[in-house]
């Protein structure tokens, strides 16, 4: 006898629905899975054979054959067991194909017949077309974002059955917690001192500009950058969405609520390979570090010590908000508009002392700072150096704002640049600038004054303006952009390495 | 040494008839690990064509003592052999770099007399603009703001005053003076280089090298290839110090190629000047050291001036920067002349951050800071 259950499988982060097909006739007692499946498929055999037996049903005495319909594509992961479970039931007999019609399956089977959650449910059950679909408990707050199919949520393959049977009704699905305990929000009070970097992370929040902060070991770059997702303000409903997807297909933690409704925290150690910063992967496609900071914040800490490579690979998800992983047998589009967050030191000896301690040669500084390319870095729009608090900050000083106060001033920034028709002032076009962010003589003579040393490129003048205007916003000022405006975002994008001072270049380039 | 028992016997007589003693002096120069101690020996006994032609004939105990391991004497040999001394000197004059042997009358005088003068001379450039007072300023390539603003300045000055300025074309100080030199565009500038004089060391320094080149003089005692080996260096220091009336010290770490500068100069009993600098910079240690010696200080180019024996009188530099406002004054009162960062101002001063960002970049733009990294540094001088 034949059956066809509805399930889907996961390429990328996206869903892709399947049939699975089986057969039931006499013959020489086999199991055999065909139509693409990889190892953790193929091994189904094994789970579902012992899950079934352990829930008290016998295994059918003759041979069986399970084909993953469309059979072009490859089948990964474990998810297809409860599917072929309930396959095997329904061709043998066991369950009438009636019961089954508009259901679908999505679950991995414990020897013990218990279902197991597996990743990226979310985006299998979106693309599922039927009424209900069953899942694992745990999967059931993700399952049910999807709005489509009636979520039922079994312990077990034994309840499922009697479920199916007429015996039992459907239990209850888990209610989700409403708070979570666990994510507790870091808070800009407990930092002591340190305002310029304050000051960065507020405008990096506010204008969803990229920062860069620069400093000796120990100066709490890393401490600092972990609050910023605390003055972020919570993702829209689309982008929620989207990094849950990348967050479920990826295998990471979400929330008990399902929901990923906070900005993300990534930080990726600088042994990261290109594939594990971008996503691909030689069979499966997974979602990278940047697309599961989509939304949120990506914390390169010691980016000097990153694969060049892995870095410039950075540039287009920067630009585009996207990235496209191509392979020969599979594409893949994954979600990346983050906010990007370097750490390094100032020079190779970390600069402990003041100018004329560092013991680098001027060659040693120059190698440093070519570590980054000149396209990456220009897409910095804060770079800001931090120095290790002084003891007295430590102490004595009352503790600064709290992330909570901050949040305010994002929110009223942000709401400005919504009026503007984007989210935030980084997405400004350029034409857009001459209309929002005019200048004042002062700032123009600013500007031209930069460009002329050789400080800004013309790409650098149009980022530093945003800088301004989200600045500007912040602190309540209206345009035009005076020129004390321009000059602190001037001050907010140094050079991160400084080289010997050179009169020689100095004097030639201002005739 | 019978040298008509080889075949090529005729040949190598016949070059030494169309060649100059320079070229054999150049091809000696330009064998491996000879330095100026190595070539004075190979010439103690016999002129440079006939070392020349020993070091092609058969084995000789002597030149082996020279040599003093044998593999390096199996390399001279080896290279000997091999090198067409015609090429390399049509090279040199390829190149437009002159070669002088010591007691050829086109040899600078200025090192003739000295104790250690090298036994020859390469130039590019004029060499007679070695004349006149001259003062060396050298100092570390690890420099500091304050540092590299004093050299230029100095350089300037010097130069503006009809001194010479003689330095290293290093990085850092050296090349901070020579620009001032070049600024003033009065007396010419020396430099003096551990490499062969084809190729601009360091890198970063080709544009200042070329400029030293075109309006005054680049010297050196290495051939055309010459790499930049450390040993050269210290060789190199002896002729800034030989070259110089006075020395002046800018900055310099405890130990450094500065402070070997200034031994040389000791021994020759040039006067030695060391600028003050913060007793904290580690780029002062040298200096302090100096000065705490006995040497003397160099407060500006007055100081140097006398020390050479000439008037100090100099006409004081109009400031030409636009005066800052009330912040920036608050500002720059609270920075001093040591380096602070944003924060230690923000604490001085009790100034919103953002108002300190905005004050010190606008003195960055009109001149009255300067910012290194994290560091903000007052500038005193106008340019």
């Amino acid at each position: 006898m034949l059956a066809t259950i509805s399930a889907s499988v996961l390429a990328g982060i996206t869903g892709h629905p399947v049939s699975v097909e089986v057969h039931v006739s006499s013959g020489l007692p086999t199991f055999t899975v065909v139509g693409l499946p990889d190892t953790a498929c193929r091994e189904a055999r094994d789970r579902v054979r012992a899950a079934l037996l352990s829930s008290g049903v016998d295994w059918p005495p003759g041979r069986i054959t399970v084909n993953l319909a469309p059979s072009g594509i490859r089948k990964e992961g474990p998810g297809l067991d409860l599917a072929i479970a309930m396959g095997v039931l329904v061709a043998d007999g066991r369950l009438p194909a009636e019961d089954l019609v508009g259901m679908a399956f999505l679950a991995e089977l414990g020897l013990d017949g218990r279902l197991r959650a597996v990743p990226g449910v979310l985006p299998q059950v979106r693309c599922l077309d039927a009424a209900e679909v069953v899942v694992a408990p745990e999967s059931a707050a993700e399952a049910a974002l999807a709005r489509g199919p009636a979520v039922r949520a079994p312990v077990s393959l034994g309840e499922l059955v009697s479920v199916l049977r007429g015996e039992e009704s459907w239990p209850e699905p888990p209610s989700p917690e409403s708070a979570d305990p666990t994510a507790k929000i870091l808070d800009l009070a407990d930092v002591k001192g340190q305002h310029i970097a304050r000051l960065g992370l507020e405008v990096a929040a506010a204008g969803g500009h990229h920062l860069l902060m620069i400093g000796p070991p120990g100066a709490g770059k890393t401490m600092l950058a972990r609050r910023l997702p605390g003055l972020l303000p919570p993702l829209d409903e689309p982008t929620a969405i989207e990094a849950t997807m990348v967050h479920s297909a990826a295998g990471l933690d979400l929330p008990s609520s399902g929901l990923i409704c906070r900005a993300p925290w990534q930080a990726p150690h600088h042994s990261a390979s290109m594939i594990a910063l971008v996503g691909g992967g030689s069979r499966a496609l997974r979602p990278g570090a940047v697309s599961c900071a989509h939304g949120g914040v990506l914390f390169l800490d010691e980016m000097g010590e990153f694969a060049p490579q892995a870095l410039d690979a950075l540039r287009q998800p920067l630009e585009e908000g996207v990235i496209r992983v191509n392979r020969a047998t599979a594409v893949a589009s994954f979600p990346a508009r983050f906010l990007l967050v370097g750490a390094m030191n100032p020079c190779p000896c970390g600069e402990l002392g003041q100018p004329g301690m560092c013991r680098c040669t001027p060659l040693a500084r120059l190698r440093y700072a070519r570590r980054l390319s000149g396209p990456l870095l220009d897409r910095f729009d804060l770079r800001i150096h931090v120095g290790r608090p002084e003891v007295s900050d430590l102490f004595d000083s009352p503790s600064g704002e709290s992330s909570a106060e901050v949040r305010v001033r994002v929110e009223q920034a942000r709401a400005a640049a919504v009026e503007r028709g984007v989210v935030c002032n980084s997405e400004l076009p350029d034409d857009a600038l001459d209309k929002f962010a005019p200048l004042d003589p002062k700032a123009r003579n600013l500007f031209s004054q930069a460009i002329a040393e050789g400080r800004l490129t013309a790409r650098g003048f149009q980022r530093v303006r945003r800088v301004a205007l989200t600045l500007a916003d912040l602190s309540g000022h209206q345009p035009p952009l005076s020129g004390g405006i321009v000059a602190q975002a001037l001050f907010m994008r140094t050079e991160p390495v400084t080289v010997a001072h050179d009169p020689w270049s100095v004097a030639h380039a201002c005739r | 040494m019978p040298v008509g028992d080889t075949p090529w016997a005729e040949t190598l007589a016949e070059q030494e008839g169309r060649l100059p003693v320079e070229a054999w002096l150049v091809a000696l120069a330009s064998l491996p690990a000879v330095g100026p101690a190595r070539l004075r020996a190979l010439l103690a006994a016999r002129r440079p064509f006939a070392v020349w032609a020993a070091l092609r004939g058969r084995p000789s105990p002597e030149l082996m003592r020279v040599a003093g391991k044998q593999d390096l004497y199996e390399q001279w040999r080896r290279t000997a052999a091999n090198l067409d001394v015609a090429r390399l000197w049509a090279r040199h004059r390829e190149h437009g770099v002159g070669v002088a042997a010591l007691g050829t009358p086109g040899y600078l005088s200025a090192l003739s007399c000295d104790t250690d003068p090298p036994a020859v001379v390469f130039h590019r450039g004029d060499p007679h603009v070695v004349r006149g007072p001259r003062v060396a300023v050298v100092g570390t390539r690890r420099c500091t703001r304050y540092g590299s603003d004093v050299a230029f300045e100095l350089g300037r000055d010097l130069a503006s005053a009809g001194v010479g300025v003689v330095s290293g074309l290093a990085l850092g100080i050296d090349a901070a003076a020579h620009a001032g030199a070049l600024e003033a565009g009065a007396a010419p500038p020396i430099a003096v280089v551990g490499n062969g004089l084809d190729k601009p060391y360091p890198e970063r320094n080709r544009a200042l090298w070329r400029a030293v080149a075109d309006k005054g003089v680049l010297l050196g005692e290495a051939p055309l290839g010459a790499p930049p080996e450390r040993w050269r260096f210290p060789a190199r220091n002896r002729i800034i110090a030989a070259l110089a009336d006075v020395l002046v010290v800018v900055e310099s770490h405890a130990s450094g190629g500065s402070m070997h500068t200034v031994a040389e100069a000791a021994a020759r009993e040039r006067p030695v000047l060391a600028v003050p600098g913060p007793v904290r910079s580690s780029a002062s240690d040298g200096c302090i050291d100096l000065l705490a010696d006995g040497c003397a200080p160099c407060r500006d180019v007055g100081d140097v001036l006398l020390a050479l024996g000439m008037s100090g009188a100099q006409a004081a530099a109009v400031d030409s920067r636009s005066c800052p406002d009330c912040v920036g004054q608050q500002v720059l009162d609270a920075l001093g002349w040591q380096p602070a960062d944003a924060e230690q101002i923000k604490g001085r001063t009790g100034l919103a951050v953002a108002e300190v960002a905005r004050a010190v970049e606008e003195l960055r733009v009109a001149g009255w800071v300067a910012v290194s990294g994290r560091w903000i540094e007052r500038v005193g001088i106008t340019r």
